[in-house]
């Protein structure tokens, strides 16, 4: 049987966490190829259907990642993210999300180092919890298209 | 509860009288017995049809989004919670209000109701702290406290925050012993357990959307349920669909909700819908110290922050 | 017209027959209620039920249905094509739907098959059908069916109607489609003489147990705008917060919306309920929507039921009695207030 390869969808802030993941590219920090990473202008425009929307259609994770706490580009953008993301992780898994499933970190553009060990842990932990089940919407054909 | 109708159709006809306002809003005898309808007075001779007593569920403040006319309001505990939000959102300006405050001991469930009474309720009433109900049971009278809405048995502000006039004397604030024993009784699940235990909760839903439309809440001009570029939510009832709507509803409102159980006395389906808000409350407190609409001025949790906000989950 | 003795004791044995040229619908419990559901091998309605909150109408017209399909993926056969959904094969029998949510359907039926158009889906649904109704014998306080041409008794709309008389039901037989049900179920014990004195007392006194009612006798002499424009409509509908609720448990409600879902390279096109409470409902392209504020739209509701459906088809109110919006909305908007307001303005 083939091994299970977890599809993690990453949001990264542009200014931050993207310019580590380019930073971690060209200096050749070596990563599984699980993340499907979306490009965002800051950690506060990720908005809660944006997760939902990405387990609904299937990712078995989501991964949240902005600039440190006081290097926003917008100076309060991730400040205010925090408060999101805090209140987001609590419901999602008081409805049932398993704990590893939602992630979030603050990696600044010169961390390639800490963005290839972070994907690292995020992939390897969401691999552990094995494909995200029912939470995907069964889009259910009547039939096999012939 | 009826000198507290009274003393409401007092106010409500000086203030009309007086043309400080030009309605009251408040509520009217139901067509059924365990039901009460919202209505409008505009005329001072009108003000009789006003009354209250535990089948005033729905939350008044609900009707006062983007109202330009003076209005006499009537508010129990958590709705007077809901102006303040209203007011801080600027969804209503406190000199069109005249609130007429009404000190609350609670709302009776429909349901507990109608259980009480073996099925359909055919006869209500209220007396002091005790309600009878009559069915296919009997007559049964109870005293009210076990007969509340869920919410009103953890109610933190029975009295109104805000308020021009009062219709009674205020009466004593709850202390629950656990306020969030529900939240915690589902913490203590592992994941599958509570994965299950909201798939069985929201069974049945028919996405009616009388939870959100009955919520002071909800005014987006366009909700994202009505969007479609993208569409984040499909508008069939699949279970994904259905549980995705619940959980975006109650997500905004975190830090908004003042539990005021509105969107479980609407639903058709009895379907309680609370056990996801409810958690977000609990987070506002253990995090932010937060509890909502308690002060004018102040700016809901998600629209300010601390420089050392908690954030031990953030690697 | 006649009437077959069904004990109790034999009924469960029945429908497993029944089971064999049918796919059975019946009333469940779910929750602290019921509703109607396709019952599984081996289980049973249960016939003892008071109400459900949502009608059957969902048989004939379901919440979501998908209509069409197609596959982007050129691997496969009929790629790019958009193809209809076969009808899903078998006969079904309804077993224990209300006389006035058979009514209802017959109603519904009116738009979805006439001489202009024919729905193929609603019509495939309904031809699939047949309608084994149970009759009310202790309606319910909020059921005025009596004046809204049905009742707890009535047949229009059913194949066989089911009377509940204590150790047995007596079944009425309505129709072709009907007997065959019956005789698919070995039903045929004759009931004797005094079967429809039997009914007929069960009857009556039902039909007066429903002591609420609404008039409706003048409105059709009344003109739309002067109805449309009445000074009543802002304040009697204030409460109104214009969630779906009484349209989706309304058995006459009849209005979709047609939706595009698409995963990768699959799509369906499904038709959902839709309610004219929403704002979305009449939204235009533009911008603009002429219902724009609540009261407007729940105005359109009541006009619809009780005065254009009246006008257009000359066949009563577009509504059956059933009560259900009266006990489940949270406002407690009552259509009975408003039909006896409308009828005396």
């Amino acid at each position: 049987m083939q091994e299970f390869e977890p599809k993690i969808i990453t949001f990264l802030c542009n200014w931050c966490t993207y310019g580590a993941a380019d930073l971690a590219g060209v200096s050749r920090f070596q990563y599984p190829a699980n993340m499907r990473i979306i490009r965002l202008p800051c950690s506060g425009r990720v908005s809660p259907k944006m997760v939902l929307s990405a387990f609904r259609n299937g990712a078995d994770g989501v991964w949240i990642s902005g600039c440190h706490p006081g290097d926003c580009h917008y100076i309060t953008g991730n400040y205010y993210a925090r408060r999101k993301f805090t209140l987001l992780k609590e419901m999602l898994e008081h409805t049932g999300l398993e704990p590893g499933r939602i992630q979030f970190s603050w990696i600044s553009s010169a961390e390639g180092v800490k963005f290839a060990d972070v994907a690292r842990t995020v992939i390897s932990e969401v691999k552990a919890l094995g494909p995200a089940k029912g939470m995907a919407k069964e889009f259910i054909m009547s039939q096999e298209v012939a | 509860m009826a000198d507290v109708a009274l003393k409401i159709r007092e106010i409500a006809r000086e203030l009309l009288d007086s043309e400080k306002v030009d309605v009251v809003i408040g509520f009217k005898k139901g067509t059924l017995p365990v039901m009460s309808e919202p209505t409008i007075i505009r005329k001072a001779s009108d003000t009789k049809d006003l009354i209250w007593d535990a089948t005033c569920r729905l939350n008044l403040c609900n009707y006062l989004t983007g109202r330009k006319d003076r209005i006499g309001i009537i508010a129990k505990g958590c709705d007077a919670r809901n102006i303040v939000g209203h007011i801080v959102e600027n969804k209503i300006k406190r000199d069109q209000l005249v609130i007429i405050g009404v000190p609350c001991t609670g709302m009776a469930d429909k349901k507990v109701l109608s259980d009480l009474a073996g099925g359909e309720v055919t006869a209500y009433s209220e007396a002091g702290d005790q309600i009878t109900v009559s069915g296919p049971a009997g007559e049964k009278t109870v005293s009210k406290a076990d007969v509340l809405q869920s919410n009103c048995c953890t109610c933190i502000k029975r009295n109104p925050v805000i308020f021009d006039e009062m219709a009674g004397e205020p009466v004593e604030e709850l202390s629950p012993d656990n306020r969030f024993a529900d939240v915690e009784a589902i913490a203590s699940m592992d994941a599958a357990a509570k994965w299950g235990y909201f798939e069985e909760l929201l069974s049945g839903c028919t996405r009616c959307y009388a939870c959100k439309n009955a919520c002071p809440l909800c005014y987006c001009p366009t909700c994202f349920v009505d969007e479609s570029r993208p569409q984040w939510v499909g508008k069939g009832t699949d279970p994904i669909d259905i549980r995705t709507y619940h959980f975006l509803r109650a997500y905004h409102c975190a830090g908004r909700c003042t539990d005021c159980g509105a969107c479980e006395a609407a639903c058709p389906m009895d379907i309680k819908m609370r056990a996801f808000t409810r958690k977000s409350i609990k987070d506002c407190v253990d995090n932010y110290g937060w509890e909502t609409g308690m002060k004018e001025g102040v700016r809901p949790p998600l629209d300010t922050f601390k420089t050392d906000d908690p954030e031990a989950f953030i690697r | 017209m006649s009437y077959i003795r069904i004990a109790k004791a034999s009924w469960d044995g029945g429908l497993e027959k029944a089971r064999k040229a049918y796919e059975l619908i019946g009333p469940v419990p779910e929750k602290d209620s019921h509703k109607y559901a396709v019952l599984a091998a081996g289980q049973l309605p249960d016939m003892g039920f008071k109400s459900t909150k949502l009608s059957p109408k969902w048989v004939v017209f379901p919440q979501s249905e998908v209509m069409f399909e197609y596959t982007l993926d050129e691997s496969k056969a009929n790629h790019h094509i958009l193809q209809e959904v076969p009808a899903a094969p078998g006969a079904r029998a309804v077993i224990g739907i209300r006389p006035y949510d058979a009514k209802a359907i017959q109603l519904t039926k009116m738009n979805f098959d006439n001489k202009d158009y024919k729905d193929p889906f609603w019509l495939r649904n309904y031809e699939r059908c047949t309608f084994v109704g149970l009759a009310i014998n202790e309606p319910s306080s909020t059921d005025f069916s009596t004046s809204c041409g049905t009742g707890p008794f009535a047949e229009e709309g059913l194949d066989v109607l089911l009377v509940d008389a204590g150790d047995a039901f007596i079944a009425k037989v309505l129709t072709d489609k009907g007997k065959k049900f019956l005789s698919e179920a070995g039903f045929a014990e004759e009931a004797g003489a005094d079967a429809a004195k039997a009914v007929e007392d069960l009857k009556a006194k039902a039909e007066a147990a429903i002591t609420s009612k609404v008039s409706y006798n003048k409105i059709a002499g009344k003109t739309i705008m002067d109805l449309y424009d009445a000074p009543f409509w802002k304040d009697v509908l204030f409460g109104c917060i214009n969630c779906g609720t009484c349209t989706y448990a309304c058995p006459t409600c009849w209005c979709f919306d047609i939706q595009d879902e698409v995963k990768g390279t699959d799509g369906v096109r499904v038709r959902n309920w839709d309610s004219c409470m929403t704002g979305l409902f009449t939204h235009h392209a533009s911008g603009h929507n002429p219902r724009e504020h609540e009261w407007e739209r729940t105005r359109q509701r009541f006009m619809h039921k009780l005065k254009y459906f009246v006008d257009k088809y000359d066949a009563g109110l577009m509504c059956v009695g059933c009560g259900r919006c009266v006990e489940q909305c949270p406002a407690n908007i009552d259509i009975r207030t408003v039909c006896n307001t409308l009828n005396d303005f």
